[in-house]
């Protein structure tokens, strides 16, 4: 059974209630003013794969749309993305924003180091909607709902916390305070309109949720970059007495590493950072494409297998 | 034959043991072992091993921390480089020996546990101490050493499977080894009192389940008994493939149980460990697949199962090269359905054969 508008409303207002990630502990300690400047620049440059995501999922709903009416609403937000000319919109701004928290503009653009648990959510979120119909794609995108409150709470607390980050680089956060105000009104709007049934107004709570998973596990995967590997104390580090490969022995198993293993492990100090070690292997192979997700990727791996252990 | 390197060495220390566990995996005769390796010895065995490739060693037993010398022992293998492992019932050592452990190399410890309440625990050890082993796992964890929680799970415990994993996360233990008690050793005189029934089972099953999702991090592992899985578990990683147990004697076998087999194995007193591994003719009984029978000959399974268990296959189908009377395939297979049935049927469990009073 369908609900009515405003119930139908509520539930969606409550999902954000509950698991929009303006909750999720890196962004209350970013909106505390307690993170370093090292965890700002791993959170902007991840980011920026989620902000280049956005303008591929907004093309992909245009598809699904035969009302030249909606598709004149909604190909707004690519212009609010890539900008009319070169140097304009979001993803510049964005960039502006990685250029003054310190990072390199060529690095962040060229998506190298992107955390492959990045990847994979974004690269969810843009098959979500290209697998499901028009309905629940622009319901998964009412996080916007959520995103200009986030964006004040946020602007105020740059600007008190993390003062060193400049007003051209607050320029991405100022600009989206409106636009999503006003586009989330625009598809909240659209939403009520044209879920009728129960069952399509339960399908948008759901993709609503699942949006807000994806958001979630983006900052999980921020976290993670910023534990603090190393060997763990039950691994034994040492050579197989007949091959030579290093080996790392544990209560129950052993585990041989290739040199590259045996390189990262080496850098796995408990004072660097997981995305520092990743950082350094990059440079040092400047030669070899993927070395940032691969690092991820191990790292990962070993600690699942118990031989690195990590302390935040 | 290309005799396959090994990589794990058991090392019973001793078959002497304070308690009395009804399913002990000691040979019933373990009182006539000699106990004939000393430190010395076991130091030759352990460069040995570790030339020929073992990268870790677990010390056990019986209770390997009855011998006076095990400190020396531990020091030996760390010589050897090899990664030290202590496998004790934890009610023979006090805080300073641990320490002294440390010192000599020791790398991580599995605490064996007969039951999660103390009561029960005690009844079947034989004596008061539970309170102890709980003392010692929390020496072990404010040591920073890995901890393992063994259970042997039976007909008489296994409703306090979700109760032992939350012991073990309350101790501290990276695993949990929640063991269904199998059939060889003390256990298979006792298997009518020990063997557990089909909802009981089933319950259990569902309460591991439950305890891994509240304990992600936790190593839960938990399998079968082989009366209730129609298919063997690949004994030993295969005989005489991966594993090397050396009895308190200095016998060299591919498995706890072996020795109760009509077969030749050769001492590490008397020959090289290498030599003892590789050339023994027991070893090489049922290394590899040549010795193999119908059905396991030619069975695609053959390859991670390794026909089960070979004292299983002795013990219950009289025949050590016949496939593993748990498998469903297996010609001996009425006998596991047979113990399952018994095992079925609601009725007073008969009274355990302690270890020791025969
Ligand atoms: S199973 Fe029990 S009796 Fe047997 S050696 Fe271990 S602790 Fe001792
Ligand atoms: S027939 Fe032999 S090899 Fe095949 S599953 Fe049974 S025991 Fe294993």
């Amino acid at each position: 059974m369908s609900q009515g508008r405003a119930a139908f409303e509520a539930r969606l207002q409550d999902v954000l209630e509950r698991r929009y990630h303006d909750k999720h502990p890196f962004n209350l300690r970013m909106h505390q003013g307690l993170l370093s400047r090292e965890e700002i620049q791993t959170w902007v440059r991840q980011r920026y794969y989620y902000q280049t995501r956005i303008p591929l999922k907004d093309s992909v709903i245009l598809t699904k749309s035969g009302d030249p009416a909606f598709r004149r609403e909604w190909v707004q937000r690519i212009h609010d993305h890539d900008g009319r000319a070169p140097g304009e919109g979001g993803l510049e701004k964005w960039l502006r924003l990685a250029e003054t928290v310190g990072l390199d503009r060529g690095d962040v653009e060229s998506l190298a180091g992107v955390l492959p648990a990045v990847r994979d959510a974004c690269d969810d979120y843009v098959r979500l909607v290209e697998e499901r119909d028009l309905l629940e794609a622009v319901a998964s995108s009412l996080t916007e709902m959520g995103a200009h409150r986030i964006m004040r709470v946020r602007l105020a607390a740059f600007e008190k916390h993390y003062p060193w980050v400049d007003e051209e680089g607050l320029a991405y956060f100022r600009s989206r305070v409106s636009q999503a105000a006003r586009d989330s009104e625009w598809g909240l709007a659209w939403v009520l309109e044209n879920a009728a049934t129960g069952e399509e107004q339960d399908r948008c709570v759901a993709a609503l949720e699942k949006k807000c998973e994806i958001l979630w596990r983006l900052l999980d995967a921020v976290e993670l970059a910023h534990r603090k590997p190393r060997i763990a104390s039950a691994a034994q580090l040492r050579n197989d007495p007949k091959d030579g490969a290093l080996t790392a022995v544990l209560p129950e198993r052993a585990v041989r590493l290739n040199e590259s293993g045996r390189e990262i492990l080496e850098a796995c100090d408990g004072e660097r950072t997981a995305d520092a070690v990743a950082r350094e292997l990059a440079a040092r192979h400047p030669e070899v494409p993927g070395v940032e997700p691969d690092v991820h990727t191990f790292l990962g791996e070993m600690e699942r297998l118990g031989v690195v252990e990590s302390r935040r | 034959m290309i005799v396959p390197r090994p990589y794990n060495l058991i090392a019973e220390l001793t078959y002497r043991c304070p308690l009395r566990c009804a399913y002990c995996s000691n040979p019933l005769d373990y009182a006539g072992v000699r106990e004939g390796l000393d430190a010395k010895e076991w130091a030759r065995v352990f460069r040995q091993a570790a030339e020929l490739g073992v990268l870790h060693v677990g010390l056990t037993g019986g209770e390997p921390c009855v011998r006076e010398d095990l400190a020396e022992i531990v020091a030996a293998a760390a010589e050897a480089e090899l990664y030290i492992h202590l496998v004790t019932a934890g009610t023979h050592l006090d805080a300073d020996g641990l320490d002294a452990l440390v010192d000599a190399g020791l790398r991580s410890v599995q605490l064996s546990l007969q039951d999660v309440e103390p009561e029960p625990a005690d009844r079947l050890a034989g004596g008061a101490f539970f309170e102890r082993k709980l003392a010692f796992a929390a020496w072990v964890r404010a040591r920073d050493l890995p901890l393992t929680l063994n259970v042997v799970l039976h007909r008489g415990n296994l409703e306090r499977t979700r109760d032992a994993v939350e012991l073990a996360a309350r101790l501290g233990a990276h695993r949990v080894e929640l063991a269904n008690v199998q059939l060889h050793g003390w256990a298979l005189r006792n298997r009518e009192a020990l063997l557990p029934g089909r909802a009981q089972l089933e319950a259990a099953s569902q309460a591991v389940r439950e305890a891994r999702r509240d304990h992600p991090k936790l190593q839960i592992v938990f399998v079968l008994p082989d009366h209730f899985s129609d298919r063997p578990k690949p004994c030993m990683g295969g005989w005489g493939r991966k594993n090397a147990v050396v009895a308190p004697d200095g016998l060299v076998l591919p498995c706890h149980g072996a020795r109760a087999l009509p077969l030749e194995f050769w001492s590490a007193r008397e020959h090289a460990f290498g030599v003892c591994w590789s050339d023994a003719p027991g070893m090489n009984a049922y290394r590899g697949e040549t010795w193999m029978r119908d059905p396991c000959r030619t069975c695609p399974e053959r390859e991670r199962d390794f026909g089960g268990c070979r004292c299983q296959a002795f013990a219950l189908a009289g025949d050590a090269a016949e496939a593993d009377p748990a498998c469903a395939l297996a010609p001996a297979h009425d006998v596991v359905l047979a113990a399952r049935r018994r095992a079925d049927a609601a009725g007073e469990a008969p009274g355990l054969v302690y270890r020791g009073d025969r």
